[in-house]
């Protein structure tokens, strides 16, 4: 596998290059200037590379929290009345720069719900396809990333394309896919490095995961089954602060849960897909007006037992949370999730006693 | 402050012991710095978890609404107010409430606090009214009255209205405070640039709805956005939908909000949403002489008539 | 709302009771002359990115 040294001098005229193929998206700092978030950049726009741990996750690039899914006219004068016709989006050549690891590994968590074999969202899919991911290492994990218990990790490869190192004076830029080697060749950075880089690597990554003080343990969950847990009595001590907001879900790079909804004006409508929350009071209520998660404390309940249960369950294959700290930052009420995995996990049925 | 921690933990204990409260709704010590968890103890020994620092800027009174038991609660200024006014709007009653009231000399803002700081923040301690900051590698002495919440340092309530016991000596009120000052500066733009302000304040918002969630005022059980049937509000990012959340969200609070600054506190992208309620409030003091959550036994003037009331602008 | 930045003139009151019939008719025609003065909204109105609701009268 290829290690090229990309000399920080040759940074932005490569940049410049690749735009010539490629829609940057990196990220940077919002028109008030103080929330940084991963968008689009402008023609002449670099990557805000120290703004890279942004307040939401870069999902909204291949997931927007409001997206138009079709529109359509009933008018009987329309020719294409009746239709439901899917917006033109430009699905071109994206290079997301400067993207966390565990962002990037989050992605792909996140397809084995939309990208299955029965069925495959266009929406989600598309945009996902259409995008390089070049990845920036994280030298110095801060204390809330917890991704090294989560199968993820500071310098993890999982969903990435280029894995970008900072070694001061450069970049070492680890290509993994063809898609990755498809976007050094666009933006000319193409000088191998020298047989030390590997090493250099593997000191920062030591490094970097020795760092990480925060840790989560859920060997134990796969085996407590599920009535056990979703029956334990410390539900309403880890929900009770909870005001459920969207904020944690919202945030989150692994949650995935949408509402449909049409706006109509006479004969014209489009019909929106936005983010949802299950924090929501309505999110599981039916038409029929009963509401099987009415009460907070279920609500705070699923969250917890989706990510750290039932997907562990379903899917074999680790948590639905890649340890990237957000909601435990964001949280107004200091809800941590590290807290209640070690909870869980700790957790005996047999035991009488619950922790206060 | 310690000796607060410590009158609050011994009056709940009390009152549970003695059977007084089912429960008790305070703070516990959150798992970073600069957070603390709203926490429910319904033992005695349980009370060992309560503390109190200037890290307690959620209003707990959001917490009581729609409770049928006997509750104890810890209530600083404003959360005391707003606790009255749960009690105007029967929310709850008087009976059902054993009130630890907490004078209070501010709440700091964890947001003002990182930005002057060159890196994670991973310890906090205050020391009278110092604010000591340390990182990886730094320490930082700040001044607290520098890195007040925007509404303490505007504050004009700092002691409890209303309690059963207090956990500290009352406090004196500051005074010589002008807490229309960023209103009135708003009010002096040009309308193009009044709209422009409010576009850019809410840029960021993603509609997580934690503003209104902290808010002890937002307590209906379907909000207006969430209505279908009609649909007052879309639910998309257009930014039209999420000014006109906003908006009529303050026209709900008005003449009930307390500024308590719970809703600023929780906003995950740092949006100054008070600037919507402090109009409204000034507009309310200005057209009635009227402050929210002082007294349980007068109507509000937005519930009731008064002949004086003003009217010019009806026509 | 003019605080926010609506122009002041598209918002009126009026105290009219359901045996005011003229005096509704009056009020409506002044309201509907004042905010057609005004020309038509443009700030608070929701977007429409795609134009595809422009065909809406």
């Amino acid at each position: 596998m290829k290690i090229i040294r990309i000399d920080k001098k040759e940074w932005n005229p490569g940049l410049t290059q690749a735009r010539q193929s490629y829609r940057l998206v990196g990220p940077v700092a919002d028109e008030a200037g103080d929330v940084a978030e991963f968008r689009t950049l402008d023609a002449e726009q670099m990557p805000d590379l120290a703004a890279a741990d942004t307040v939401l996750s870069p999902k909204a690039i291949v997931y927007p929290q409001s997206e138009v899914m079709f529109e359509y006219s009933t008018d009987p004068g329309d020719e294409e009345r009746n239709i439901l016709k899917r917006p033109a989006k430009a699905y071109d050549a994206c290079a997301v720069v400067g993207i966390r690891p565990y962002d990037a590994a989050a992605f792909t968590l996140v397809r084995k719900n939309f990208d299955t074999p029965d069925y495959r969202d266009p929406y989600w899919c598309d945009a996902y396809e259409a995008c390089t991911f070049v990845g920036l290492a994280v030298n110095q994990p801060d204390s809330t990333d917890f991704s090294t218990s989560v199968d993820s990790g500071p310098f993890s490869e999982k969903g990435l394309d280029v894995l970008l190192v900072d070694t001061q004076d450069a970049y070492l830029a680890k290509v993994l896919t063809e898609k990755g080697e498809a976007f050094m060749t666009a933006a000319d950075w193409q000088t191998a490095a020298d047989a030390s880089a590997e090493a250099a690597i593997n000191d920062l990554q030591a490094a970097a995961e020795a760092a990480i003080q925060a840790t989560v343990q859920y060997d134990r969950i796969k085996d407590l089954s599920i009535l056990d847990l979703y029956n334990a009595p410390f539900w309403e001590d880890v929900g009770f602060a909870c005001i459920n907001c969207g904020t944690c879900t919202y945030v989150c790079p692994t949650c995935w849960c949408f509402d449909i909804q049409d706006e109509v004006r006479g004969k014209i409508g489009r019909r929106f897909k936005n983010w949802d929350t299950c924090m929501e009071t309505q999110f599981t209520l039916h038409a029929s007006g009963h509401n099987p998660r009415g009460d907070k404390v279920m609500r705070v309940r699923q969250r917890f037992m989706h990510k750290l249960k039932y997907f562990l369950d379903k899917y074999e294959d680790g948590l639905m949370c890649v340890g990237c700290g957000r909601c435990v930052r964001s949280c107004p009420v200091n809800i941590d999730i590290r807290k209640v995995c070690n909870t869980m996990n700790s957790y005996d049925p047999e035991a009488c006693a619950c922790p206060v | 402050m310690s000796s607060y921690i410590e009158s609050i933990r011994s009056i709940a204990e009390k009152w549970l012991a003695d059977g007084d409260v089912e429960l008790v709704i305070g703070f516990r010590a959150g798992s970073m710095p600069l957070m603390n968890e709203p926490c429910l103890v319904r033992t005695p020994a349980g009370t060992a978890q309560l503390v109190w620092d200037s890290n307690c800027g959620i209003n707990l009174a959001n917490y009581i609404t729609g409770r049928k038991e006997k509750i104890g609660i810890v209530a600083k200024g404003c959360d005391s107010r707003n606790i009255v006014n749960h009690i105007v709007e029967n929310k709850i009653s008087r009976e059902q409430l054993k009130i630890i009231g907490v004078p209070c000399q501010g709440m700091i803002d964890r947001r003002k606090i990182t930005a002057m700081v060159p890196g994670e923040i991973l310890e906090v301690r205050e020391e009278d009214t110092a604010v000591i900051v340390k990182g990886a590698d730094f320490e930082e002495t700040l001044a607290k009255a520098d890195v007040l919440q925007q509404n303490c340092a505007v504050c004009i309530h700092r002691n409890p209205v209303i309690y059963d016991e207090l956990a500290g000596e009352l406090v004196a009120e500051q005074d010589g405070i002008d807490r229309y000052a960023d209103v009135k500066a708003i009010e002096a733009l040009a309308e193009e640039e009044r709209w422009d302000y409010f576009e850019k304040l809410l840029a960021p918002c993603i509609r997580c709805y934690a503003c209104r969630n902290a808010c002890p005022l937002c307590y209906c059980p379907t909000c207006f956005v969430d209505e279908s049937k009609p649909q007052w509000v879309g639910k998309s990012q257009d930014p039209i939908d999420v000014r006109t959340f906003h908006f009529l969200r303050a026209y709900h609070c008005a003449g009930r909000c307390t500024d308590c600054g719970a809703c600023e506190r929780a906003c995950p992208v740092g949006i100054n949403m008070r600037v919507f309620t402090k109009k409204l409030e000034k507009d309310c003091y200005d057209a009635f002489g009227w402050e929210a959550g002082l007294d349980p036994d007068v109507r509000p003037p937005l519930d009731t008539y008064r002949p004086g009331d003003p009217d010019a602008f009806i026509k | 709302m003019e605080h926010m930045g609506v122009a002041p003139g598209r918002i009126h009151f009026s105290w009219i009771s359901s045996a005011e019939s003229t005096k509704f008719v009056e009020v409506v025609k002044e309201v509907t002359d004042a905010v057609k003065q005004l020309g038509p909204n443009t700030r608070f109105r929701k977007t429409d990115p795609t134009n595809s609701l422009a065909k809406v009268a």
